[in-house]
């Protein structure tokens, strides 16, 4: 798996990195005639995001040796919890069936039923199918705390004092346990994680543009943050102990990312965390424009509460890395607002020929590209190459997602948790892409007032090629949208039938 | 004929057929548009230089700022082909036409066949590359030392074999003594050696380098010296403004899309967010930007801002055709750059690119306002038809007299201001406002017209176009080339003195 490969980036490389961004900021903030003051003041806030999100990623990833014990031998037994909540059978009973195949001497193997509580037509089935496979399945009656309370209510069921957890759609490999187990030798790691990799990424845009996000995550990001004692639980293939995890109360309820809160809760406590840098279990990404934008919306909804209600920065037991790594991450689900800030400016010069800064286009330019070109590379070098433009298309149109998360937190409103589709929801999702159509149809337009107003003006010309720019951007995310179902092999061995009767 | 068949079928051979046809492309370019426009200020300077003894011709260099290797070769050229400027330009052709397959070998060897022809292509339609592969200086033949040059380094690079050694020498120093600029090509080395000095494939490289470099120190000394014992260098120097950022992103967009005029150059370089976006499609998975790309960011890169940097901090000398060097990185980095690209993109891309640099090339040829044009023919005709031998013409900056002696072929006494003579040791006069007064009255007493032409301003040329307005009656002024002005002022009144019997 190239994106799991690390390249080991020289610190003084790193270094020039942050050097280069704070210069940037420097000159931006400092050294220019301001503009308008309030779209300065913007334009500030959104580049000390930026610089923020620089230092995070370069902390991440920046080169550390880290001791971790690890004994083959250590072969403890262990309960295997496999969430459903309404899942297609087919799907579960592939993750069963692999589980049941792993290659380890003592463990027992629970499903983890909500789909009664969370009113599922087809709760039934997931006892049927452990019936058929002899393990037993817990099914929740009372409902409550989501995902996190149907664990937390297998906890209080089962004695092992370890605990694996998969979602429905996660087929563990043999060596998962063996390739895992042996980090708990040492008494104070608390959980171990593998990553999460979708076998489905090339079945359509949007499992492709959902995996090239999550394959940055869990390559550079996530070796980074190990290499600090920072890497946090993602939901599925990861492994805790169940002392630990019931010291710090559980998995958390109060928050719809509740393995990430969790994570935190654990590390306050001193406990540590790894995460191992091999793919030892497949799942699926979501498949349709509707599931992909309902999983971001429930991530960034959950990181921002954590932000807002749990700032890390605050909390003292955390190391200072532990810190810097659980705001960086959490708030990464911010930049919604500030790409709509920088999206926005262009439009705004064009209609209203206001502008945050005076400033010579060439000379932004002799600041502005050595620091992207150099942050670029630098996500390249680290990720080992597998960073993309659809990644980078899709994290950055994802804004309306993430501020329209920004909003329910800020007026509080309440959010369930929304287990990610593992069939394909069919039908026309384009209206989740209006505003990025709204924005296209804004900036076709503003050219044009602007080009009435000052003809050719390099403001005019510099800022309908950034408008370019975000256009492409946003261009393979709304063909994600209204990507047509393929029809799949049964539909057109059917259709083929048909055509041979008639 | 089985074999002609064969070799009409293979690859290879379209590939070298392409290669050809570029060629051809070059020539037909230069030959019927280029190297008939008019002799430029320092084209005159080259065959000035250049017709005389080699003593004497390195006597002259060695009191401007180039080194020698050029004027000599031109020497000899022109022994052996004329003298005239069609001719001188046509040796830069050679070198011209030589750096396409060059950039195409560079290219291949680095990345691959298809990069390596669009890089030739690059090349030879680029409107910079054709200005300069026409022009009797040193720049054609500064860039194809360089790519020849760079190859080599690219084979220490991956090979390391001893004839790689021997060809980096001596291609460093003839570089080296194509144009002073070359040692920023070498420092682009440098500063490659040092990002990626554990992947070279020769061991003990660093010594080996430094063995070479005291070779191509040691060869340049002599040269260096013998100017330090005249110590008459700049003689004809230019005096150039401290170079900005608008100058820095000036010289790439010519580098592309050539010389262009104002309002239009402002267009293309305000476009440079469009460079952002092709780093962001750049981002495509396991597509590697190996230490060979590094190595191209670096010499295309390092050249420029060198230049510009000891321009702001020390003296200004940044102008886009020393900087020659970093342009065929630029195209094959170019040329990669896009074939990493999704392949509709990237065939979209390079449509884009090669229709627009086209567009430009017709533009800057066309365009009688293109910067570089320095319409002397014209000018000089004007005064070969206008003066007479009663008036004076008098040539500001002094060293315009290069051309302007090239064409012209009236009775009318050429002078210049300041006064200059050039076949005196010493630099240029510098102006000084104090003379003024007493060097137009010399200049123009006895005469009945002064023809003033004013080009290459060194940052005196209004003062004296004042002088003349406050101090005589201007008669008519004409525009030649972008700030190539011939102006006429009556500078006597008195009635012709009739001698009879």
């Amino acid at each position: 798996m190239e994106f799991l490969k690390t390249t080991r980036v020289s610190p003084l490389f790193l270094i020039l990195n942050m050097v280069l961004s704070v210069t940037y900021f420097i000159f931006i903030a400092l050294f220019f005639k301001v503009g308008n003051p309030f779209l300065f003041a913007l334009l500030i806030i959104g580049e000390v995001f930026h610089l923020w999100q620089v230092f995070g990623y370069i902390h991440s990833v920046w080169p550390r040796k880290r001791q971790k014990d690890f004994d083959p031998s250590f072969k403890p037994n262990v309960a295997v919890y496999i969430t459903v909540c309404g899942e297609p059978t087919d799907i579960v009973e592939e993750t069963v069936k692999a589980v049941l195949k792993m290659d380890y001497p003592t463990y027992s193997v629970y499903i983890l039923n909500d789909g009664f509580v969370a009113n599922r037509d087809n709760w039934k089935e997931a006892e049927v199918l452990a019936d058929k496979y002899g393990i037993k399945c817990l099914t929740r009656k009372k409902p409550g705390g989501a995902k996190a309370g149907n664990i937390n209510h297998a906890l209080s069921k089962t004695k092992e004092p370890f605990v694996v957890i998969f979602d429905a759609d996660h087929v563990p490999k043999h060596s998962f346990l063996a390739k895992m187990m042996g980090y708990f030798t040492d008494e104070k790691v608390a959980f171990v994680q593998s990553p999460q990799y979708y076998k489905n990424h090339n079945e359509n845009m949007v499992t492709g543009g959902a995996w090239d996000q999550q394959a940055l995550f869990f390559g550079a990001i996530l070796q980074g943050k190990d290499s600090s004692n920072t890497a946090f639980m993602c939901g599925t293939n990861m492994i805790l102990r169940r002392k630990t995890l019931l010291e710090a109360g559980g998995m958390s309820e109060t928050s719809i990312a509740e393995d990430f809160l969790t994570s935190l809760l654990i590390h306050e406590k001193g406990g540590k965390s790894i995460y191992v840098g091999e793919v030892l279990a497949e799942g699926l990404a979501p498949e349709d424009f509707l599931s992909y934008y309902k999983q971001q919306f429930r991530w960034a909804r959950g990181s921002l509460e954590v932000v807002f209600r749990f700032n890390p920065f605050f909390r003292k037991s955390l190391t200072l890395s532990q810190r810097i790594q659980y705001l960086s991450s959490a708030s990464f689900y911010l930049s919604g607002l500030i790409v709509f800030l920088n999206a926005v400016m262009p439009l705004i010069y064009f209609y209203s020929g206001l502008e945050p800064l005076s400033i010579s286009t060439m000379t932004l330019a002799l600041i502005f590209l050595p620091y992207i070109f150099i942050v670029l590379y630098t996500i390249q070098l680290t990720s080992n190459f597998s960073y993309t433009f659809r990644a980078l298309s899709f994290s950055l149109s994802s804004f309306p997602i993430h501020i329209k998360a920004v909003w329910q937190i800020l007026t509080g409103k309440k959010s369930g948790f929304v287990v990610t589709s593992k069939k394909k929801v069919s039908g026309n999702h384009g209206y989740l892409v209006t505003p990025h159509l709204v924005y296209i149809a804004l900036a076709v337009f503003g050219v044009l007032v602007g080009f009435l107003r000052e003809g050719f003006s390099p403001s005019i010309i510099t800022n309908a090629t950034w408008v370019i720019i975000y256009i492409a951007i946003f261009v393979p995310f709304i063909s994600a949208a209204f990507e047509k179902d393929k029809p799949d092999k049964t539909e057109e061995i059917a259709l083929a039938v048909e055509g041979e009767t008639v | 004929m089985k074999f002609l068949t064969s070799f009409v079928a293979n690859k290879k051979f379209l590939i070298y057929l392409s290669l050809f046809c570029m060629m051809l492309f070059a020539i037909y370019f230069s030959v019927t548009v280029f190297a008939h426009t008019s002799l430029r200020l320092d084209e005159a300077q080259s065959l000035f230089q250049t017709n005389r003894d080699v003593p004497g011709l390195l006597n002259l260099v060695a009191q401007d700022v180039h080194v020698p290797l050029y004027h000599i070769l031109l020497h000899y050229w022109q022994v052996l082909f004329g003298n005239d400027i069609f001719t001188a330009r046509m040796m830069s052709l050679v070198f011209f036409v030589a750096t396409i397959p060059a950039v195409y070998f560079l290219a291949t060897y680095i990345f691959n066949r298809r990069v390596g022809l669009f890089a030739a292509l690059l090349i030879t339609i680029s409107p910079f590359m054709d200005w300069y592969g026409s022009e009797a200086r040193m720049y054609s033949m500064l860039a194809f030392f360089t790519v020849v040059h760079q190859l080599a380094f690219m084979k220490l690079f991956r090979e390391g074999k001893p004839v790689h050694w021997v060809w980096f020498t001596v291609t460093a120093i003839l570089g080296i003594y194509s144009h002073y600029f070359f040692a920023f090509v070498l420092l682009a080395e440098i500063v490659f050696f040092i990002l990626a000095r554990k992947e070279f494939a020769v061991k003990k490289a660093f010594r080996k380098f430094t063995i070479s470099g005291i070779l191509v120190a040691a060869s340049i000394a002599p040269w260096l010296y013998y100017v330090y014992k005249l110590g008459t260098a700049s003689n004809t120097q230019p005096s150039l403004m401290e170079p900005t950022s608008v100058d820095l992103f000036n010289t790439y967009a010519q580098f592309i899309f050539g010389f262009q005029v104002d309002s239009l150059n402002t267009v293309i370089v305000s476009l440079w967010p469009i460079v952002v976006l092709l780093a962001f499609f750049g981002l495509q998975k396991s597509r590697k930007t190996t230490k060979e790309a590094l190595f191209l960011v670096a010499a295309s890169v390092v050249p420029v801002l060198g230049a510009f940097f000891i321009s702001v901090t020390l003296r200004p000398f940044y102008q886009s055709r020393y900087l020659i060097v970093a342009l065929p990185a630029l195209v094959i980095f170019i040329a990669w750059i896009i074939s990493t690209y999704p392949k509709k993109l990237a065939l979209a891309l390079r449509a884009i690119l090669v229709a627009g640099i086209l567009g430009l090339f017709v533009v800057q040829t066309l365009n009688p306002a293109t910067p570089v044009k320095e319409d002397y023919s014209q000018a000089v005709g004007y005064l070969n038809n206008k003066a007479t031998s009663k008036d004076v013409i008098v040539l500001s900056a002094p060293f315009t007299i290069y051309p302007t002696e090239y064409y012209y072929t009236g009775p009318a006494k050429v002078t210049t201001q300041p006064i200059w003579n050039r076949f005196e040791q010493g630099s240029v006069p510098a102006f000084d406002p104090a003379k003024l007064d007493a060097e137009v009255k010399s200049n123009t007493d006895s005469y009945q017209t002064a023809w003033l032409m004013l080009s290459y301003d060194q940052g005196y040329n209004e003062k004296i176009k004042n002088y003349y307005d406050n101090h005589f009656e201007r008669m008519s002024q004409k525009e030649f080339s972008k700030n190539l002005w011939v102006y006429s002022y009556k500078v006597r009144y008195d009635p012709p003195i009739a001698i009879t019997n």
